[in-house]
């Protein structure tokens, strides 16, 4: 019976369906978790709201753009200050956040005016800025505001201003992911196409999925300036809006996160013929292998090749160093959704690293599959876990070390495990072999820190005999 | 006789203005349903119950882990589509009853709408009556206190959310009864570290009080035996008592009033509103009130307390203070105490940033009206501000200051424009630990000052402006 009933599930007996224990020797497409369904409602459930997946996952990454929220002040101010995605400009992203602070008399006769007086307001105060995303929320959409026609008159009266709408309240869909899908699409239809870029290489790439988390998508774009690939746009790390107006005139799709923008690769596919190539920028067989595939297309491989040892030889050994002392190690996951199947693999073939657990706020079945076939026998794969199946499953898997979020990870410090932050990393960036050196020291630094052990101490007891291998190692 | 002639002085102004945009840029505040959710933590055995969509509660949560460095337990009725368009009430019904079947020790759930609910025009009132007769049919021998808590996100900010749950938590469990001979203490939204100093005044002075809530435990312990013990301290018990306390002490104005002034008129607990204690007068005043209140001396010990802050803060005023021009932005109970404090020790509080869309009830506000009367210097004071308000006055217009006092939210301003900042209020996660200190009472305001001083003395050494000056100090 692989799927798994637990203990504190005994009154919500259908999150069974939402957990797997891997076995030896069966067809785990039988047994795939149910993901992307409702979530039961007081379970304390870690997901977010689909606005969230819009906004401040994608288009508020966005280094010269407005991002415009229609809704009162708590829509703004809570996607605001959560992410770690700097920019190359002195991160605008990060700085600010509009919102139309909607009050009860935009309720009752509507809001409309008051966007367009916001939009107004906020082109004036950064006379500088010409490009802005507005996003509607679960009040604005319920009181039924136009606010496509709003934005037409403003582009209208602004003509050298361009604005995207974006209509995915909070409430649309189950999670996060509905919102990355509202983006991907609404832009695709349009904006793309609006806008052609110079080509300055035989090589052109859109780079897709990867929204700079503490500077990803700034140090794989020193691979790409090494093999001489431009890359028209970033969706959307270190990106900018009009960059991603010009996508059609890419030769090839490289996608990262498949789960949040998959799906502008697949449209992009089929209006204008761009193959889409879906690779893993975590983790060094999975990074080379991900060069490799991209030489290949463009018939570089040479360089591929020597930009690959290049970078072995600058970073192999210190992965090694980690590895021979990680090896071993007890490791959850709890995030998203796609780092599960980015990450499982990639810590146990580069750092000997089992995963134990695995916990996805936002996956779909397709993301299970993957994680699946790629994650070991004996594991746990959870889709939308919630805490007190935490706390069940660490009981059972005894993890070393969790990668999730700060909150459950202030949780989890309280039975004495370790964090390190799955979503904004600790001291990344962690994409590329550089960064996977960094998630390498992040997880040493967690795993060999001596508070653990200290905690365990009880200052009543005898002194223990002698400190763990690891604290020693440490000390 | 001397031909010596003095420029006419212009009289210090102190002008009261709104933001006079309508749309946000940088948001001082969180939405109410955030500021009920804080409310509803500080209780015992509790788990607020959001209905809404999960990104009001998620980041919530968020918010609170990064203030706080801790988890804490909300939930959400999770809203979907189907909800929006036929009501989200069964959501409710489920969610309590998932709560109560997999929390056996919870008592507590405070059902806290948001925007959409309220658009929506959910019943809540008529939703917890199904639930509590669901509840005692499946549990007999167990009462959990449903609270209904209305904070629609259209009206007021996270200040008045908290407000209302206050309010609502109160009216839902207190009870009258045999006086109790306690005070109750509303400090309003603080630390921790506030909470554990105004336990300290209430101990020396040998009063039986209940804090309201009493968020001690925010700062939590990791313990050898791996026990949670990250929640309020504040019990249902506790609550009930509330009806029959000899007295309410509401500390702050926007914050805690509505909760006091409902046991007063539902109870008579008489309500004593004094200004929030930040300085050293605001105190004083306090300490006196409880006296008043409870007939015990101000002790010995409180009076050397009192000595020992004037005592640092005298190192201080004259000498690197005054004549310092000051930015607070924040709760505007924080604001308008902390003001007073920038005052007393000689700083000058040139632009205060308060407010949501409350401004009628800041015109009344004696606090300001004292501002006016003693500033000798001129001072704004931006209601329904963002912090825009503050980072456009200094980068296009010609405000000139030498320190900000805010929260976190505001950090890039300090930053970008090399001002000196002292992270007060809510929330602070951009620096360490500082839930656990205390800003309000003498300790809090001795503590405040050696932060500002520190944070301009390292300024000084950074930028090497005069930092020869600490050279002998
Ligand atoms: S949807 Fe409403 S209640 Fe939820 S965060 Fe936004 S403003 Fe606040
Ligand atoms: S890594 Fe996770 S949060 Fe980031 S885009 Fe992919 S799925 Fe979304």
């Amino acid at each position: 019976m692989p799927m798994v009933l637990l203990e504190c599930d005994k009154d919500i007996p259908e999150r069974r369906k939402h957990i797997y224990l891997k076995a030896p020797n069966e067809d785990s497409r039988e047994f795939l978790p149910i993901a992307n369904a409702a979530t039961i409602p007081g379970t304390l459930s870690e997901r977010g709201c689909a606005f969230c997946g819009a906004k401040l996952v994608i288009g508020g990454v966005l280094k010269d753009t407005i991002q415009m929220i229609h809704g009162p002040l708590g829509c703004a101010y809570d996607t605001w200050h959560t992410k770690r995605y700097p920019t190359d400009n002195g991160h605008f992203n990060m700085k600010y956040v509009w919102s139309t602070d909607m009050k009860e008399s935009h309720v009752v006769f509507g809001g409309e005016k008051r966007l367009e007086q916001s939009i107004h307001e906020a082109f004036n105060e950064m006379p500088e800025i010409k490009r802005m995303i507005v996003y509607t929320t679960c009040p604005t959409a319920l009181i039924g505001d136009d606010i496509k026609a709003v934005v037409k008159k403003v582009m209208k009266e602004r003509p050298d201003v361009d604005i995207f709408t974006v209509e995915c309240p909070g409430f649309a869909g189950v999670s996060q992911s509905k919102g990355h899908h509202v983006l991907n699409i609404g832009w695709i239809n349009e904006k793309v196409e609006t806008l052609e870029k110079e080509i300055t290489s035989p090589y052109t790439m859109n780079f897709i999925g990867d929204f700079n988390i503490q500077g990803d998508t700034q140090l794989l774009q020193t691979y790409w300036d090494r093999l001489g690939i431009q890359v028209i746009a970033h969706f959307t790390g270190n990106g900018t809006y009009d960059d991603l107006r010009c996508m059609h005139q890419a030769q090839l799709n490289v996608v990262n996160c498949a789960r949040s923008s998959g799906y502008i690769a697949n449209e992009l596919k089929k209006r204008y013929g761009i193959p889409r190539l879906d690779i893993d920028s975590w983790g060094f067989n999975y990074m080379a292998e991900g060069i490799r595939k991209i030489c290949a297309f463009f018939g570089i491989e040479d360089k591929g090749e020597a930009l690959i040892a290049d970078e072995y030889a600058k970073w192999k050994p210190k992965l090694d160093w980690y590895k021979e002392r990680l090896k071993g190690t007890k490791m959850a996951i709890w995030t998203g959704g796609p780092r599960l199947w980015h990450w499982t693999k990639s810590v146990e073939d580069d750092l000997g690293i089992k995963v134990v657990a695995m916990s996805s706020k936002f996956g779909h079945e397709e993301d299970f599959e993957k994680v699946i076939a790629r994650g070991q026998e004996g594991t746990y794969y959870i889709d939308d876990g919630n805490e007190l199946e935490f706390f069940e499953i660490i009981d059972r898997v005894k993890p070393d070390v969790i990668f999730t979020g700060p909150r459950v990870g202030e949780l989890v410090k309280k039975l004495h495990i370790p964090y390190v932050n799955g979503h904004a990393y600790h001291n990344g960036p962690y994409m590329g072999f550089e960064g996977f050196v960094n998630l390498a020291r992040d997880t040493y630094n967690a795993v060999y820190n001596p508070l653990a052990h200290l905690a365990g101490i009880d200052i009543r007891n005898e002194i223990p005999a002698q400190l763990p291998e690891r604290i020693r190692e440490a000390a | 006789m001397s031909t010596c002639e003095v420029a006419a002085v212009k009289p210090a102004e102190v002008k009261l203005v709104a933001r006079d945009r309508g749309g946000i840029i940088n948001p001082m505040y969180d939405c109410q349903p955030a500021g009920a959710q804080y409310a509803g933590i500080g209780v015992k055995d509790c788990i607020p119950l959001v209905h809404g969509g999960q990104g009001c509660t998620m980041f919530v949560r968020l918010l609170f882990a990064q203030h706080f460095k801790e988890n804490f337990d909300i939930a959400s009725t999770s809203l979907h589509e189907d909800s929006a368009v036929f009501g989200g009430v069964k959501r409710i019904e489920e969610g309590v009853m998932v709560l109560a079947r997999r929390y056996p020790n919870l008592r507590v759930i405070p059902i806290i709408t948001t925007c959409s609910t309220e658009v929506i025009g959910d019943d809540i009132e008529g939703t917890i009556n199904i639930c509590n007769k669901a509840l005692k049919a499946e549990f007999p021998d167990r009462k959990i206190h449903l609270v209904p808590v209305h904070t629609p996100s259209f009206k007021g900010s996270h200040v008045t959310g908290y407000a209302e749950c206050m309010k609502s938590l109160v009216k839902t469990i207190a009870k009258g009864g045999k006086p109790t001979g306690k005070l109750n203490v509303f400090p309003g939204w603080v630390n921790p570290g506030d909470v554990t100093e105004l336990k300290h005044y209430l101990k020396e002075m040998g009063v039986d009080h209940h804090v309201f809530m009493d968020t001690e435990d925010f700062d939590s312990p990791m313990l050898p035996n791996k026990t949670i013990e990250t929640h309020g301290k504040t019990t249902v018990e506790d609550i009930q008592a509330s009806g029959a306390a000899i007295g309410s002490l509401s500390l702050a104005r926007y914050e805690s009033l509505p909760a006091t002034k409902f046991l007063y008129d539902e109870f008579t607990v008489p309500n004593h509103l004094i200004d929030t204690p930040y300085g050293i007068a605001n105190t004083d005043a306090m300490l006196r009130k409880i006296s008043e209140i409870t007939g015990k001396p101000i002790p010995e010990s409180l009076v050397r307390e009192r000595g020992i802050a004037l005592d640092a803060l005298a190192d201080l005023a004259h000498m690197f203070f005054a004549n310092k021009k000051v930015a607070i932005y924040g709760h505007p109970d924080m604001v308008l105490g902390l003001a007073k404090f920038c005052m007393e020790v000689e700083l000058e509080p040139v632009l205060l940033l308060i407010g949501d869309d409350q401004g009628s009830k800041y015109k009344k506000d004696p606090r300001i009206e004292e501002l006016k009367q003693t500033a000798h210097f001129d001072m704004e004071i931006i209601h329904n501000a963002d912090l825009w308000e503050l980072e456009k006055r200094i980068t296009k217009g010609d405000l000139k200051l030498d320190l900000i006092m805010g929260h976190s939210k505001g950090r890039y301003i300090a930053i970008y424009n090399d001002i000196p900042m002292v992270r007060v209020g809510f929330p602070t996660f951009d620096r360490a630990g500082l839930y656990r200190k205390p800003t309000m009472g003498y300790r809090g305001a001795m503590e405040l000052a050696e932060t500002i001083a520190n944070t301009m003395f390292a300024h000084m050494e950074y930028t090497k402006n005069k930092e020869w000056i600490l050279n002998t100090w």
